[in-house]
């Protein structure tokens, strides 16, 4: 025979203070948990949207990102004219591109930032059609025109539409479109012509990545096969969704590791919290538990009742500590890219995952916590009740 | 029996409580003191700077390179002592692909003269100048990766590729030890003239990054003015930054992380508060017929306040005290020791600033103090015959 | 009686009214009241009739809505919570129905307790207190603590903790109410040595008629007013022996 959850229910409800307490410390681990989580998916999600399953990436080979990598100019082409590269009106789709990333100087705070910009071809949005531009226009190509991504706009000096600012000491890009793309890490770029970019930094003759798309998602083992055979070329080829996936590994383990250690030291104070209040909810308590003991009720089912009664605690804190994690997720936030060393802006995104994850360990708290106390509920002699 | 030992008295009153509270607060104080070595950890690269030191690199981006006669240019400059240069290098050894340390190019004639922090004996350090593919490398990473001196060293970097037909091949001629906090003791230096010899002839003759010595510190920012003035009007500008600025100019895109880290270590106080508060909030409750006792004797709310108060700020104490007294030596001989010997590259120095040790413990008495506070105004104000009525 | 001249608590037309639930409740009505140096009374009467409430006004744990007390000379009604409270450590010791002993102290500190908020010095304080565990005859059960102690014993600590300061009033509320009644008899014994030999004036509130008889004289309380004084059940112990 069970006790009714009602009892529990009604017995937090008494010690309002402790009980308060007690949620609220909770609360706050399962905000910062949930948090930690969200970050690290925002950045993931950012970055897999940019990818593509039927497009190759090519870089030099111990590359790990673009930024790093050199392809000489003679490459690009015999890169295009390997087996597996699909062809439009018999040219082969694809295009070499020029990631830099340049310091400028941040709005509305101290210092600089790294922003990433990508020198592109007309090829290049063929590449990707979710590109499109939400105010102005796209850029003239052979042109100083840039575009920029709508996450970077108006954090940065000059990255606004219709401002410039400098690639170079007197050649200053004009800015002419606002674009997005679903979110994407592409919206914390600035697009900028290739050529452009390549005489500004002085990089003629050579690109950093090329990408090409590809048959079918299927036909990219061989065309890796095709790229990594010449051992001379120095190149390796990786499918653009696994590239990205790499890009985010980095900075999402590290928001996932920082906040899952947080979150553990955290949720040993809320256990503590939890038990104190449990330790005195039963402390008060003799009287009631010896009588439903001499009622009959087994050490088992005092047990599980106030097992219960810690994980109602912990559920409503967890389930309080959602709320405001929840809301996190119309917060964007910058920070740097380990793979690219640029600033990246994503987004808190609430999965659903995500919130189970942090539910269950508000109840895993709450048994954890509870299990002690319970323990010594459920051991009150019956005779208890008689003592006053 | 005075006032105060009577307010600690009530500590031992309910054991299981105090120890469970005690625990609390102490892991609290742990988890703030984590926190706060990270942080501090986090930007000693630039708090521990040189003072006299200046670094020049390109303007707008660190990926982009300087003309190699611009370290002539530096070297003219009056107040300039002396100048030397370097190339990140991006170097991974093979055989542990997951292990990052940085390898730099350098010019192993001026660069420790401009780093005299390093430390390296003289017999390694002139056979590390006496081998083109000589390296040195910095005590932790040789400790962790087992390097020894004469060993050979294969590398592969991902942004110069190996030169025709060969790989880059050193052999470790030195090992570097420091003491400076700012030094990471797991870096890898080679020569740079072996790196630029290797490379094709467009790329060659491009240096990473100038850093010069000041010979007075004062005009360490003015100088970079300076040079930064001498290079507007040539084919690639510089920005230069005293150490610390150049230092910190990496931990910028942080800033989000290092503001979130702060957000946390305040929010540990919180934590650390309500257990306390619950605490004493309980302990309060269930005396209220010996404060209305105590009252109905002659003491006064003020007393009673004192009490409530005092055992608060012992428990805060003993929580605190256990909190930096496992705390501390875990991160100075255990914790810090590790991450310097295997993450030097980003925490060369590891360790709990003394004066967040003591803030930490002066936190936990206060926090103790003001988790107390409506407790011991609520006491304060029973009322005698209510207090003593529900005794009755 | 009431002409007495040495009246050490005297009330007049003390009117107490509580809030309760919006509605005002008056507990004492415009009573008169004089207790002699060195009576040992007893105050009886069912419950709600006010008998605590009168017992916490001469105490000056509380304080009237209206007349005046005076006690010792000194009138306390008018008094701040603070002068109050510093009065109370001088002149007054309490003997609870259930002890209300802390806890964590043992008994010799119980009774240095009140000796707290005294000038005395804290070996003298020490001194005192074992004196007055002493008169209580608990010599040697002064580093016991209050668990260690059956009920009669710790009333008797309860005493002492009442006598240490030497007070000029001692109020007594349900001293025997929580003991059986050998233990209880113990007690009634002690508090009529300490009116005997100490001249200590001494107000019990008590329902148990058996207690009251122990007193030098027992009023009737009842919905406020006091009933008719009765007799004195013999002589004042102070007058009896001067």
């Amino acid at each position: 025979m069970m006790i009714p959850l009602r009892y529990n229910i009604r017995s937090l409800m008494v010690r309002k203070a402790t009980t308060a307490a007690a949620t609220l410390g909770i609360a706050l681990v399962v905000f910062v948990l949930a948090s930690a989580l969200m970050l690290s998916e925002g950045v993931k999600e950012t970055l897999s949207s940019a990818g593509r399953e039927d497009i190759a990436i090519v870089l030099r080979k111990g590359s790990d990102a673009e930024m790093g990598s050199t392809i000489e100019d003679p490459q690009i082409g015999l890169i295009k004219s390997m087996s597996g590269v699909k062809r439009e009106s018999d040219q082969p789709l694809g295009t070499g591109e020029v990631v830099i990333v340049i310091a400028l100087e941040k709005l509305g705070a101290e210092g600089v930032t790294n922003v990433l910009v990508r020198g592109v071809t007309e090829t290049s949005h063929k590449l990707r059609p979710d590109v499109k531009i939400v105010e102005g226009r796209l850029p003239s190509p052979g042109s100083d025109e840039v575009m920029i991504g709508r996450a970077i706009r108006g954090r940065i000096k000059g990255v606004e539409l219709n401002q410039s600012f400098d690639l170079k000491k007197n050649r200053p890009v004009k800015v002419v479109g606002v674009f997005e793309d679903n979110g994407s890490s592409y919206e914390s770029e600035v697009w900028a012509d290739l050529d452009n970019v390549r005489a500004s930094f002085g990089r003629q003759g050579a690109v950093s990545s090329v990408r090409v798309v590809l048959d079918s998602p299927a036909s990219f083992d061989a065309f890796q096969a095709g790229v990594e055979s010449d051992k001379r070329l120095g190149l390796m080829a990786k499918r653009e969704t696994k590239y990205f996936e790499e890009q985010s590994q980095g900075t999402s383990i590290f928001l996932t590791f920082l906040g899952g250690l947080i979150a553990f030291f955290f949720s040993i104070g809320a256990m503590i919290g939890a038990t104190i209040t449990m330790y005195a909810s039963i402390a008060n308590r003799q009287r009631e538990i010896g009588t439903l003991r001499a009622l009959g009720f087994s050490r088992f089912s005092i047990l599980i009742c106030f097992l219960f009664e810690a994980v109602l605690l912990s559920l409503i804190g967890g389930l309080l500590g959602l709320v405001p994690a929840i809301f996190m997720g119309s917060i964007e936030l910058s920070m740097v890219n380990f793979a690219s060393w640029s600033e990246l802006v994503f987004r808190f995104r609430p999965t659903p995952e995500v919130l189970g994850i942090a539910v269950g360990s508000a109840v895993v708290m709450g048994i954890l916590g509870g299990f002690l106390p319970a323990v010594r509920a459920a051991r009150t002699s019956p005779l208890a009740a008689m003592r006053a | 029996m005075t006032f105060t030992s009577l307010a600690a008295r009530n500590i031992l009153r309910n054991k299981l409580r105090t120890a469970l509270t005690i625990c609390g607060v102490a892991v609290a104080v742990i988890t703030f003191l984590l926190l706060r070595t990270v942080l501090s950890a986090w930007t000693s690269a630039a708090d521990f700077a040189a003072k006299d030191r200046v670094v020049t690199r390109h303007k707008i981006t660190f990926v982009m390179q300087l003309p190699k006669r611009y370290i002539d240019q530096v070297r003219q400059m009056p107040g300039i002592k002396t100048a030397t240069w370097a190339n990140w290098f991006g170097g991974k050894d093979p055989k542990h692909e997951n292990e990052f340390f940085a390898s730099i190019a350098v010019d192993p004639g001026t660069y420790f003269e401009v780093y005299d922090e390093m430390e390296i004996p003289q017999d390694e350090l002139d056979a590390f100048k006496a081998d083109k593919r000589g390296v040195i490398v910095g005590d932790a990473i040789a400790k962790k990766l087992g390097w020894q001196i004469g060993q050979e060293l294969t590398l592969e970097s991902g942004i110069y590729a190996a030169p025709e037909g060969g790989e880059w091949k050193f052999t470790i001629r030195g090992i570097y030890t420091t003491k400076a906090r700012s030094v990471d003791r797991s870096s890898v230096l080679f020569h740079w003239e072996y790196l630029n010899d290797g490379l094709p002839e467009a790329r060659r003759d491009e240096i990473g990054w100038i850093v010069s010595r000041v010979g007075d510190a004062k005009q360490t920012a003015d100088m970079g003015v300076k040079l930064d003035k001498v290079f507007d009007d040539q084919d690639v500008q510089t920005l230069s930054q005293d150490e610390a600025s150049f230092n910190k100019s990496f931990l910028a895109g942080f800033s989000m992380v290092l503001k979130a880290l702060n957000l946390v270590s305040l929010v540990i106080l919180v934590i650390m508060a309500l257990v306390m508060g619950n605490t004493i909030a309980m302990g309060v409750r269930e005396r209220t017929s010996e404060y209305g006792t105590m009252r109905a004797i002659g003491f006064m709310p003020k007393h009673i306040v004192f009490f409530v108060l005092g055992e608060a700020m012992v428990l805060g104490l003993l929580g605190g005290l256990a909190g930096v007294g496992l705390g501390y030596p875990f991160v100075e001989k255990v914790l810090g020791r590790w991450i310097e010997e295997n993450l030097g590259a980003f925490f060369p120095f590891f360790r709990v600033p003394p004066e967040w040790a003591v803030v930490a413990l002066l936190l936990s008495m206060v926090e103790g103090l003001v988790a107390a506070g409506i407790p011991a105004w609520q006491a304060s104000r029973i009322k005698v015959t209510d207090a003593l009525r529900r005794v009755v | 009686m009431s002409e007495q001249a040495e009246s050490i608590i005297r009330l007049r037309s003390v009117t107490k009214e509580f809030e309760r639930g919006g509605e005002r409740l008056r507990v004492l009505e415009n009573l008169d009241l004089d207790v002699g140096r060195g009576a040992f009374e007893a105050l009886m009467g069912p419950s709600g009739s006010g008998k605590s409430t009168l017992l916490n006004l001469m105490a000056g744990l509380d304080r009237p809505s209206g007349g005046s007390i005076e006690i010792d000379r000194k009138r306390i009604d008018q008094m701040s919570e603070g002068e109050l409270a510093a009065w109370r450590a001088n002149n007054v010791g309490f003997v609870f129905q259930s002890y209300n002993l802390l806890p964590v102290l043992t008994a010799v500190e119980n009774v240095e307790l009140p000796l707290l908020l005294t000038p005395v010095a804290s070996s003298e304080r020490r001194k005192r207190a074992e004196t007055a565990l002493r008169v209580v005859g608990l010599q040697d059960r002064m580093q016991h603590y209050p668990r260690q102690l059956s009920g009669g014993q710790e009333q008797r600590v309860s005493i002492a903790r009442a006598i240490v300061t030497d007070p000029i009033l001692i109020v007594a509320d349900e001293p025997t109410g929580d003991l059986d009644r050998k233990s209880a008899d113990e007690i009634l014994t002690l508090l009529e040595t300490l009116n005997r030999t100490m001249g200590k004036t001494i107000v019990m509130v008590t329902h148990d008629p058996a207690a009251a008889e122990r007193a030098s004289m027992t009023r009737h309380l009842d919905k406020g007013r006091l009933k008719g004084e009765e007799a004195p059940n013999r002589e004042p112990a102070w007058e009896a022996k001067t």
